[in-house]
């Protein structure tokens, strides 16, 4: 078995996933899956590892790999255990109770109130960060 | 931004009649207003300027945001035609959003 061909299977892993995910955010499996990406890193660890402890040739390559989804796996495993959690905060809303009425305004400045719809339509909130 | 484009889609002509999907952000209503008419989507798009809604609802992400700012939690929440909570999704983890289909479940069963 030679390194470099592993080695460069290990970088298109790492490289590859994020991608994917970014590329693909839009559905819903790929999205609410992000522990995905980090398993992709790891398997791209495990790679370079094989690469340097079997391969025969260069193993340059199998170093680079390695550094890239080591770093990769550090980075990722952060943001998707630590830097990504929102804390769990007591809400205001329960089941089965009325949710508070607010006013805001809408994209064109105009003042819409939650109770506007109540006795018409069912109404999905969504809040969102808003940058995202 | 994701999650609305899939709740969009997923929804049918009359159903989008028949359901009112209120978008609830800190983002100010020039730049709400351009992003609805690009999506073409029927949703309404309401500034919560200084997040007091959000705040009122328990649904603040402290510090949460690129500098520091508090941010809103990400939530998705069912009401039915008499306001009241039906189903509710509050995400622990931003990258991850309700699937549009459980939503559309849950409003398909009121």
């Amino acid at each position: 078995m030679r390194a470099t061909p592993l080695a460069l299977a290990s970088l298109l892993l790492a490289v590859g996933a994020p991608v994917a995910y970014g590329l693909l955010i839009r559905v819903p499996l790929v999205r609410n899956h992000p522990g995905a990406y980090v398993m992709a890193f790891a398997l791209a660890v495990a790679l370079a590892v094989v690469a340097l402890a079997h391969g025969r040739g260069r193993r340059w390559p199998a170093w680079i790999a390695l550094g890239v989804s080591g770093l990769l796996l550090v980075a990722g495993s952060w943001f998707n255990l630590v830097g990504a959690r929102v804390p769990a905060t007591p809400t205001a809303l329960r089941i089965g109770e009325r949710a508070p009425d607010f006013t805001l305004p809408d994209a064109t400045g105009r003042p819409v109130s939650l109770a506007e719809f109540r006795g018409k339509k069912p109404v999905v909130l969504v809040f969102y960060r808003g940058y995202w | 931004m994701a999650e609305l484009q899939g709740l969009g889609a997923e929804l049918s002509e009359a159903e989008k009649a028949g359901v009112e999907i209120v978008a609830v952000s800190p983002d100010p209503n020039e730049r709400s207003h351009t992003m609805a008419e690009g999506l073409h989507l029927g949703y309404r798009f309401l500034a919560d300027r200084d997040l007091a809604v959000c705040r009122r609802y328990g649904l603040i992400h402290a510090h949460g945001g690129p500098n520091g700012e508090d941010v809103p939690r990400p939530a998705t929440v069912v009401l039915d035609r008499d306001g009241v909570v039906r189903w509710m999704s509050l995400s622990n983890n931003f990258q991850v959003r309700p699937d549009p289909g459980d939503v559309l479940r849950a409003v398909r069963t009121l």
